[in-house]
Order: C-alpha cells, then structure tokens, then sequence
C-alpha cells in the first residue's frame, strides 16, 4: 500500500529530490503537501481502496506521513 | 481621500465595536486604533514612505498595515514564508525605511532599512502626534506578485484605487457593523483589501480563521458555524475542498450570508455541490487581475450552473469600463482601481495605456446576456491554488544551476485544484536532476514549485524555433 501512496504523492502531489530517502515517517505537510494535495490524495484512496473517509477525520495527524495514512486507510478497510 | 478615512469614522462612531478576533485575543476598534497611532508615532520619528511587513496574517500584521498608512507611508506585506533570498529581493527592491516584524531582526536580512519589533512597541509610551491624511494619489500598499521577466513585480496602488474597490464591495455585499467576516487572505494577495478595509470600513469584526483549519475542511466549517460568520471570501479551491469534504451536511451555516470567490476559476460541479449545501447563500464570482482589483463579477444564478460550462465572470465592476480586442480577445480595463504603476527599483514605472487602460492578458468575450466570459490566458501565466505564477520566474531560477542547459516551465491542469506548474529540464551530461530540485524548492515559495519534473535530451521546438509548448504538455502530462 505504501508503494502505491508514494508512488501517487511523488508523481503527482510533491515534489521531493530523493524519494528514496523520504522515510515512512517524514514529515509529508513540510514537504509540501498542501489542501489541495490533501483534497486529491485522499480522492485517489477513495478510488482506489474502496474506503469512505469520514470527513470528520480528515486532520493533518492522519496525513503527515506513509505511516498516519496507512493505518488510517487500514482502519476503514477492516471497520 | 484616505483608505483610513472611513476606518478612523467608525472608531469615532463605533469605538466599543469588535474590529479583531484571532483565536482568544479580541480587539475593539478603539484600541486598535490606540495600537496603531502608537507604532505611528515611532515610525513618524524619522522620514518614512514606505515599509515592509514582515508578520503573518493576523491582528499583529493588521495593526502594522493600518500605523503605515497612519504615518502617511505606503505597506509593504511580505509572505515570511517564502525563500530567503525571494524576501530579500523584493525587500531591496521596495527601497522601504523600515520594517515591520516580531522578535529579533533576523540575520538573513540583507537591507539598510531599520526594524521595529512590534511586541516592543505595545509597551513604548504614547507620543502625542496627529496621524497624516494621505493625498488619495499616494501609495497605500504595493503588492508583490510573480513577475513574467523572472523577478518578483510590484504592483503600486493608490489611496483612490484601493477606496474604490472597497467601497464598491462595502456597498454591492451591503456590509454593515453586524457583519463577521472570515479572514484567510494573506495580506500580499488582494483578497485581503476586502478582508480589511470593506470590512472596518463599515466597523464590522474580521475573524482571522486559524492557520491549519484549511487542511482540515470539516473543523473549517464547524469554526465557521461557531464564529457565525456572515461573509468569506477565499479561493474556490479552497471552497471546493469545503463543498466536498466540509461535513457541510452536518454543519448548516444559518450565519453565513455571503460567499465571494476569485483568484481562479471554480470548477462548475463543485461550485454546483456548494450551491446545493447552502441554499439560502449568496454567491459571487470576482474577476481581476491584482492590477486593476475586481473589475468585473457575476451574482451566481444557480438555475445556470451546469456542469460542463464555465461559469461567467459576468458585468463590469467598480465602475470599470472594459475593452475586448477585435483579434486577440484580450481584455484592458479603465478604473479608478487600476494600478498606479509597477514599483522597480524603487521607482514607479508607467504601466497603463495613454488613455489609462491595462491590458490583462486575459482572453475574454461576451456572451449573449452581454455578460463577460473568461477563456485563458494569452501569455503562458499560470494560476495555483489562486496565486499568479509565472513560468519565467521558474525558469529563471532553474537556469541559475550551473548543471541545467536550458528549461521550460508549463502548467498542468487538474480537475479538481486547476493549475500546477511543472517543469522540463535539459542538463548537463553527467548531470543529475536530484542535484537541481533541491535547490530550486529552496528558492520558490510552495505554491511556485513544479510538481513534477521531467529530465529531456532536448526541449521539443516547433520550425520556427520557438519552444513547442503543446508536444511539452503531452510530454509532461503522460510521463
């Protein structure tokens, strides 16, 4: 699941010079990922994992790295 | 003819009134007004026309705007979170006698010009002294915007530019001292004359939204329903955000009374889901360039909006009167909002036509209601997230890597958020793009980095030798 979010943010969100280096937990809203990157992103989950994120918990805690978003997908996909 | 005039009327009128909310600091309009005749008097100690503000959004900030307009000078806002050396230019450039900010003076400042610490200040003895009222043709503020030779351009505006737009939006939104009016502008972006002038123009209370709710769409709404806020006006990528993924279902606003939108244009389906959530809202489509403010605008009519047509920007405002040309399509605009010239170097150059017209650049039309209908740009100027962007100043800055050849900036558009700069890179051989992208993040503000950057042997050129923009996009937008 990681792959494919990095894959998505990297091409398309936010730009950084070494994705490789960008680990799990760094921090995603300080490289640059903004409203608008948030807005996509999480129309991209939507699509793409048949999950419904409740609006409620759109927050920048469960966006800010690989890690926060996927044990917030992995919540909806089990609940 | 100040923009301070009908601020300074309501502080007589309506001292007690709130002007100010910022999270748990609230402010009336008296002692705003103390506050700021008090930085005034210190910036009036020495001969000074104009000054930078460099402080975020928020009261601190609109103190420091309404004491440079007291002491008779023009504002400068900076956005402090662009790149050092971005501040630095235009700092050098506004040839400004002060600055404006909090704390200590920071040590990548390179500028004569002196600094006031504006948490100082609010302990320093009152001087007894009579704030100036400015000549309607002074500057009042010169907005810095991304410029189409690579650099930074001032835009200067007037005491009579800025009244106009002001009290143009303070009498067509009926603005009055009941209103609440949210406050999300920086105030470098025009949105922000709106946010402060029509509103304690007509002594209602500006409720700056807290930094981060705009990644949080549904705490934006529940702020907006507890704040009661009658007026807000923003982006429609951010209002898009709101009619998607604000809870607006849950959260009814029977405060709101009036949504405003400008900077881009608001995709009809979201704009229509918008509508839908909040029936009893007024909405109203800006149009303008920072150049001559809101020069044209449409009353939203919901029966109209149907997906797969653009919206129009529809009739002339603020008393403007507007020209297409016959070939082209592009639009020039003569008002009493228009600029009083770019600001370079510390002069002011010329920029309207001998009969006083602007040239936008936009490529417009009428439609058949006589409406105004916006169809692009005719130059290669970008908008994100409703800032202008402008390729060069994005090339500008590649080409200052010594492993870059040649480069070319072009945007790419998304459904949802409208434009995206990103960018092609020719490089030196050995060369690796890793070594350019750093960099170049370092140098531009967010919302001017490429989102996306693609390494070529050489730039597509059409035969007459001009870059081929078309074969770039096709390269950009399926790589």
């Amino acid at each position: 699941m990681k792959k494919k979010l990095r894959n998505f943010i990297f091409q398309e969100l936010v730009f950084v010079a070494e994705p490789e280096q960008f680990s799990d937990d760094d921090n995603l809203l300080e490289a640059g990922l903004d409203s608008m990157g948030i807005m996509r992103l999480i129309m991209f989950i939507e699509n793409e994992y048949g999950v419904t994120l409740p609006d409620t918990e759109i927050e920048p805690d469960n966006v800010q790295s690989f890690n926060a978003l996927e044990q917030w997908i992995l919540r909806h996909q089990n609940g | 003819m100040s923009l301070l005039s009908a601020f300074n009327r309501q502080c007589q009128n309506a001292p007690d009134n709130i002007a100010f909310i910022e999270g748990d600091r609230q402010l009336g309009y008296r002692q705003v007004l103390q506050r700021a005749d008090q930085l005034s008097a210190c910036l009036m100690a020495n001969p000074c026309r104009r000054v930078v503000i460099a402080l975020d959004r928020g009261i601190d900030a609109a103190i420091a705007i309404l004491a440079v307009l007291g002491a008779g000078a023009c504002y400068i806002p900076l956005d402090i979170k662009n790149p050092a050396n971005r501040l630095n230019y235009i700092i050098n450039d506004a040839n400004a006698q002060y600055m404006i900010g909090k704390g200590q003076r920071p040590g990548w400042l390179e500028t004569p010009a002196l600094w006031l610490d504006i948490e100082q200040l609010t302990d320093a003895p009152q001087i007894a002294s009579r704030p100036v009222e400015a000549s309607a043709e002074a500057l009042a503020a010169i907005l810095y915007t991304s410029g189409s030779t690579g650099t930074p351009k001032g835009v200067a505006l007037s005491h009579r530019a800025m009244c106009n737009f002001a009290d143009w939006a303070a009498d067509t939104f009926r603005i009055s001292q009941n209103d609440r009016i949210a406050s999300l502008a920086p105030f470098h972006f025009d949105l922000s004359v709106f946010d402060l002038f029509s509103s304690l123009g007509c002594g209602a209370a500006v409720h700056f939204i807290p930094a981060g709710l705009t990644l949080s769409p549904s705490r934006l709404t529940a702020w907006l329903s507890e704040q009661q806020i009658s007026v807000f006006y923003t982006v429609p990528s951010l209002l898009s955000f709101i009619a998607l993924k604000g809870s607006l279902a849950a959260t009814p606003l029977p405060d709101l009374k009036t949504v405003l939108f400008a900077g881009e244009v608001f995709p009809t389906p979201q704009l229509k889901t918008l509508c839908e959530l909040l029936p009893d809202v007024n909405f109203y489509n800006l149009y303008g360039p920072t150049e001559t403010n809101v020069c044209c605008y449409w009353p939203v009519e919901r029966k109209r909006l149907q997906t797969g047509q653009t919206i129009p920007i529809g009739y002339p405002a603020c008393g403007a009167v507007l020209q297409i040309d016959a070939e082209t399509g592009d639009l020039a605009v003569q008002s009493t909002s228009n600029l009083s010239g770019y600001w370079q170097q510390g002069q002011l150059i010329n920029a309207l036509s001998a009969d006083h017209y602007y040239q936008t650049g936009d490529r417009v039309s009428l439609n058949e209601r006589g409406e105004y209908c916006y169809h692009g740009r005719l130059d290669r100027m970008l908008k994100c997230s409703g800032y202008r962007v402008e390729p060069a100043e994005i090339e500008a800055v590649l080409l200052q890597c010594p492993e870059v050849i040649s480069c070319a900036v072009i945007g790419i558009t998304d459904a949802t958020c409208g434009q995206r700069p990103a960018a092609a890179v020719v490089l030196k051989p050995g060369d690796r793009l890793e070594a350019v992208i750093k960099p170049v993040k370092q140098k531009l503000p967010v919302y001017m980095q490429p989102c996306k950057f693609i390494e070529l042997e050489t730039l597509p050129y059409l035969s007459n030798g001009k870059t081929d923009y078309q074969e770039l996009h096709r390269q950009l937008e399926n790589n």
